[in-house]
This record gives structure tokens, C-alpha cells and sequence, in this order.
């Protein structure tokens, strides 16, 4: 039996209005990208409380990715600029912990990007696969 | 110089309960064993004589104004936790009409344990940048206005660390976690009625003391504080294990400052910074 590559597990919290739309489009349109994100549907970006991607890391996931509507695109107005803010504090702040920069990621990506939705997907998995394993806290 | 001080408190309190200003005075006087301080109440102006003020009052006493809502209270603050109430007045926790604030010009405080006076400096009055108070009714001693900036060594001296030493030095800390909650009980900052932690559905951090659900309590606990902790070591200095909380707290401080140029508890209009954002900020991410 051949040695298996390392498969990160990686959640992903997507915005039901833009990013989820937009990896919905990746699919219809066929796109081929890693399946290691597994994708968690909130109302918007501005649901992501930065307790849940403290508990993602506990649980053991060795990735986190949040997407959303682009800044100014948010259905609910402005809920994406919140969440911008918080999650710019949150990603040195998981640094800081020792959880390595680039397994957690925020990124903006619209119903119509479906292409960006996959590339994202790609570059994220292939940082993490290199970050290598985490495991539970 | 302390007795001075002292003098002054207590004829402030003297005054203030006298003429009728206040109810209810919250200050220091001498603890049990004759060397540390503890907080007190006053609620009659004879028993302003037993106030006190030197440099073993280490106590945040704007906590207590939570619990006072309905009376009108003067506290004795030092600049540290002055900037307590500035951030309960920005949340609307306390009515400014309602308290009452006997500033101090703060000489500051040493790392008093009970049964020893101390007489190293505490942490927080190492390289404290303030110390006028930033809000006050009535001031005691001589303000100086300037602010100094803060240097962050000892955070810095964290970031250099590299990824792994700093998940093991953190991972070593929390073990000792004993759960007490002596860190939230003490917070100004912490007034939630229900606390995450306290929740069992979801069920954030378990009550199981284990390093998983420790490192949830007290990661959470700082992120709460986020924009919010006023630098006043509570909760450093009531850990039972000595988990230096303040390092989490600072570097969060130190991000806020830098990103969003905000300082908590300088500006009782002042909204927090995640409660408010800017169009036209924070760059766009990676590409």
C-alpha cells in the first residue's frame, strides 16, 4: 500500500448570497478543484463569529476559510465590513497563539466567480497541505 | 506624598456625603493585616476617616458601578481605571449623571500580595503611558497632560518567537488553567449576564478543565476584550496559577491601535472599534 498524501481537513464559512452562489457556479460550470474544503452555508459573512473558527481550530481542522460578498456588494448592507474588521484582528491574533499564518484565510468572492472560487479553493489547500498536519488542541 | 493623598480622599468623601452629592462612596482602606489595601464602601461621612490611599491600592473599584446603577456613587480612580469607566460609559453600562469620579494622579502601584506590602513596581505601572486620569470630577494631585506610547516590549518579545515555541509556550500556560474565572470576575470589561463560557448550548468551551476547552476559555476571554481592555493587570494579577493573561490582552491592543488608531477608554463618545467600520480601509486580501 502506497503512502497516502496528507488531505488537510479545512472548513470553509461561506455567505449564502455571493460565495455560496459562486462555489455553487464553480460546480454547474464543472470546474475541477480539491475537495478538502468543507463548506459551512451562514447568512453572511458578518454571522462569522471569530469564536466558531476558535472552535474549528480546537476541533482540529487544519484550515479556516472565511468568504463573503465583496465590500459593498453585502446583501445585508454592510455586514461584510464588519466582518472585515473582525477578522483582520482574529488572523494576527491566531498567529500570536501559533497557529502558522496562511491557515486561515479571508477572501471575497461573488456569485458570478465561480473561476475564483475554485483558484481560491486551490492556492488555500496546497498553503495548508504544506503547513502539514495540526490535530486537536 | 501618599498621605497626602489619603488626606485628600478622605475629605472629598467627607464633603460629598455630607452635602448629600453622593450615596454611596467606593474607595480603599487598610486590609487585615496591616499591610495591603482593600476596597470600601462608604455610606456615612464618619466613616470617611478609614479611607486610605498609598501605593498597594491595586483594585479596578469601577466594577462596583455596575452593581450601582440606581445610586448615585463616587469612586476613587486611578488613570487605569478611569479608563474603565470611559469604556462602561462608551457601552452604556453606567450613566455618567450617576457616578461621581475622584481622579488620581497616579504615582503608581506595587505588586502587593496580602501579607506583604511589595515593593516592586506592578507590571502595568512599568511602562504605563498615563498618568493623569482621562476623566474625572474632581483630581488629586498635579495633572500632566502628556500620553506616552506605549512600547509594547514584552509583546514584541512574544511576536519573535517562532510559530511552534510560541503554540508550546501558550499550550504550557493554559494547562495550569484552573477554570476559576478569577480573570472574568474581576474584568470591568466582563458584565455579561450569561457568559459564553457558562453556556451548554453551544457549547463553546466545555467545563471540563482539559487543554482544548482551556484554550477556548482563554482565547475567547481576550478576544472579548478586543478594542475594550484598559490595561489595569486585574486579571493577571487576581490568576491563581500567574497565566499572563495581559500579553493576550496587549498584542489585541496593540493590533487595534495600529489598524484603527483607537485607544480604549480615552473617549467616553467614542464607539468600539468593531462596533463601526470605514468604507475605504484594510486592503484588500491577498491576491
Amino acid at each position: 500500500m502506497s503512502v497516502e498524501e496528507f488531505q488537510p481537513r479545512i472548513i470553509g464559512f461561506l455567505c449564502n448570497w455571493c460565495s455560496y452562489a459562486g462555489a455553487d457556479m464553480a460546480g454547474t460550470s464543472r470546474m475541477t478543484y480539491p475537495s478538502n474544503v468543507r463548506i459551512i452555508r451562514l447568512p453572511c459573512s458578518g454571522r462569522v463569529n471569530p469564536m466558531i473558527i476558535f472552535k474549528a481550530f480546537q476541533q482540529g481542522a487544519d484550515g479556516v476559510m472565511v468568504s463573503g460578498c465583496h465590500p459593498g456588494d453585502c446583501h445585508y448592507v454592510d455586514g461584510n465590513y464588519y466582518a472585515r474588521r473582525r477578522l483582520a484582528m482574529l488572523e494576527p491574533f491566531l498567529e500570536y497563539l501559533g497557529i502558522e499564518k496562511g491557515r486561515f484565510q479571508l477572501e471575497w468572492v461573488s456569485a458570478s466567480e465561480g473561476k475564483k472560487w475554485s483558484q481560491v479553493v486551490a492556492r488555500f489547500t496546497d498553503t495548508v497541505k504544506s503547513l502539514g498536519p495540526r490535530g486537536k488542541i | 506624598m501618599d498621605d497626602k493623598i489619603t488626606l485628600a480622599v478622605r475629605e472629598k468623601a467627607k464633603e460629598l456625603l455630607e452635602q448629600k452629592v453622593v450615596d454611596c462612596f467606593i474607595g480603599y482602606e487598610k486590609a487585615t493585616d496591616n499591610l495591603t489595601s482593600r476596597p470600601l464602601f462608604v455610606y456615612k461621612p464618619e466613616q470617611a476617616e478609614r479611607l486610605v490611599f498609598d501605593n498597594t491600592c491595586v483594585h479596578n473599584l469601577s466594577k462596583y458601578l455596575l452593581n450601582k446603577k440606581d445610586t448615585k456613587t463616587a469612586v476613587v480612580a486611578k488613570p487605569c481605571d478611569a479608563r474603565a469607566i470611559v469604556v462602561l460609559l462608551n457601552e452604556n453600562q453606567v450613566q455618567r449623571e450617576k457616578i461621581y469620579i475622584i481622579g488620581i494622579v497616579c504615582p503608581g502601584v506595587v505588586d502587593s500580595r496580602w501579607g506583604s506590602a511589595g515593593t516592586e513596581p506592578e507590571v502595568r505601572c512599568q511602562g504605563c503611558p498615563q498618568h493623569t486620569p482621562p476623566l474625572y470630577d474632581f483630581l488629586i494631585g498635579e495633572p500632566t497632560d502628556e500620553v506616552e506610547q506605549d512600547a509594547y516590549t514584552d509583546v514584541t518579545a512574544m511576536e519573535e518567537m517562532g510559530d511552534a515555541d510560541r503554540e508550546a509556550f501558550w499550550k504550557e500556560q493554559f494547562q495550569r488553567c484552573i477554570r476559576c474565572y478569577a480573570c472574568r470576575n474581576v474584568c470591568p470589561g466582563c458584565y455579561c449576564p450569561v457568559c459564553f463560557v457558562d453556556l451548554k448550548e453551544p457549547l463553546w468551551a466545555g467545563i471540563r478543565v482539559a487543554p482544548g476547552e482551556n484554550w477556548m476559555w482563554n482565547n475567547i476571554r481576550a478576544f472579548h476584550l478586543l478594542g475594550r481592555c484598559i490595561d489595569c493587570n486585574g486579571c493577571q494579577r487576581v490568576c491563581p496559577v500567574n497565566i499572563p493573561l495581559m500579553l493576550l490582552n496587549r498584542k489585541l491592543k496593540k493590533e487595534v491601535a495600529q489598524a484603527f488608531a483607537f485607544i480604549p477608554g480615552m473617549d467616553p463618545k467614542a464607539l468600539a472599534p468593531l462596533a463601526t467600520f470605514k468604507k475605504e480601509e484594510l486592503a484588500e486580501p491577498s491576491k
